[in-house]
């Protein structure tokens, strides 16, 4: 009888790039997620371990295989794949907007970038990176832009807390003072009631 | 204007403009020189101008506020005077709203180049298509039609974009297609020769049939060549109707007089 983890190994292999997702893998096998998530993640670090050429990525809650980054100039100097395009610079800023502020309108969105931004969103919609995520209370109930599993595979994020925080700058003087003023009134209306 | 090395494209916006004159200017983004800023600004505005470049909008409600910004910093605030030390020092910096902005637009401009650089990494990855796509035809009586509740536009729009990247990777690795260059003259010969390999006469549509449209065209203007030549005479019973052509060899009389 085959172990669990050796039919893991074969789904992940006949999923290809769309991955086999953890409630995929549990319903197949019978087994509860818990268990199908542990034993993915198992399998992931014994490929890792033996120094495999193949590995099993994670985003969102899907694996897959693909090949291993070193052997990448190998791999094109066998295959002469077409180079793949990437995203336009555009397309790259509305990007970064959607992965933190989501959800997100187009108008805040373009308030950041200080341009229109429609082409872009539409560019990453059509990509399936980002998707609507429903519609804001505001006035015209404009759509609410969010990243898809998608956008975490392309950028390899595990997950969106593996986003890398935005970077920093200093905080100017007057916010913070802002800030200390409206907790001060915050306290004395606490007292006053 | 010869002097400015204007690169409007690379800009993706009035904010991207202004980050980028303030780094040459190597000043800070919390110290922002209005008056030399908005200056290089306004050059920039005027040589997309020269260029006949469509200027978006947006750029010219940057250089508005940068004007305004730059008559605020100069002009003395008539109520300074009047009001107490405490409230003055509370003045808010007219620029603090265009700091807040561009340091915000900074911040996403960063994170989009780390994005970038992670997409490159990714692209080095190979994955294959799943096995099941084309193995496992769903024969039309079992096939189950989604209930369309569960399927959204974006679940339609990522299929395709799969469906059209597996098209990428299956078209053949490298294919260059060079038109074919024929004279006039190496048609000639083979109308010729082809008409000296049969005994009977040519069919002008059978023979150009799967040619390309030039291809015909030339084929055509070859036999016209070659009457001109008198080499070969044709036949045709009808407007529209096939041509026949003979070769001429065998001493056949000219019709054409």
């Amino acid at each position: 009888m085959i172990s669990i983890n050796s039919t893991l190994e074969s789904l992940l292999f006949v999923c290809g790039d769309e991955g086999v997702s953890v409630q995929e893998a549990a319903r197949v096998l019978e087994i509860e997620s818990e268990e199908a998530k542990d034993r993915l993640d198992s399998l992931a670090r014994q490929y890792r371990d033996r120094d495999a050429g193949i590995q099993i990525r994670k985003f969102g809650d899907v694996y897959q295989f693909t090949t291993i980054k070193e052997a990448a100039p190998y791999i094109t100097a066998m295959l002469h794949p077409p180079e793949r395009k990437t995203l336009s610079q555009a397309a790259l800023e509305t990007l970064a907007i959607v992965a933190y502020r989501q959800p997100i309108t187009r108008i805040a969105i373009e308030e950041v970038r200080g341009v229109k931004s429609d082409r872009p969103i539409q560019t990453l919609v059509g990509k399936g990176l980002i998707q609507e995520m429903g519609r804001s209370e505001g006035v015209g109930r404009p759509i609410l832009y969010g990243t898809t599993t998608q956008f975490l595979d392309a950028f390899e994020l595990s997950s969106l807390e593996e986003l890398p925080p935005l970077p920093e700058h200093a905080k100017t003087e007057s916010s913070n003072e802002a800030d200390l003023f409206f907790k001060e009134v915050g306290v004395d209306e606490i007292t006053e009631t | 204007m010869n002097t400015y090395n204007v690169k409007i494209d690379a800009f993706e916006g009035p904010l991207d403009l202004l980050l980028h004159l303030i780094q040459q200017a190597e000043v800070d983004i919390y110290d922002i020189p209005v008056a030399e800023i908005t200056e290089q600004y306004v050059h920039y505005i005027h040589a997309m101008q020269e260029l006949e470049l469509d200027i978006a909008s947006e750029y010219l409600v940057m250089a508005a506020t940068l004007l305004e910004l730059k008559s605020k910093m100069l002009l003395p605030d008539p109520q300074v005077e009047i009001e107490d030390e405490e409230e003055f020092y509370y003045e808010e910096d007219p620029r603090q709203e265009l700091i807040e902005r561009l340091e915000e637009y900074k911040q996403f401009k960063e994170a989009a180049a780390v994005l970038s650089e992670r997409e490159k990494s990714r692209a080095v990855l190979f994955t294959k298509p799943p096995t099941a796509d084309e193995s496992f035809e769903p024969s039309s009586e079992n096939e189950t039609v989604p209930d369309i509740g569960e399927v959204t536009v974006y679940d339609m729009l990522q299929a395709f974009e799969r469906a059209r990247h597996r098209v990428d990777v299956k078209r053949p690795i490298t294919a260059r297609v060079q038109k074919e260059e024929v004279t006039i003259e190496e048609r000639m010969g083979e109308v010729k020769h082809v008409l000296k390999e049969r005994k009977t006469p040519l069919s002008f549509l059978s023979w150009v049939e799967h040619e390309e449209r030039t291809s015909q065209v030339l084929t055509f203007l070859a036999i016209l060549e070659l009457m001109k030549t008198r080499a070969v005479y044709c036949e045709q019973s009808n407007n529209f109707e096939d041509i026949l052509i003979y070769t001429n060899e065998e001493g056949v009389s000219h019709d054409f007089h």
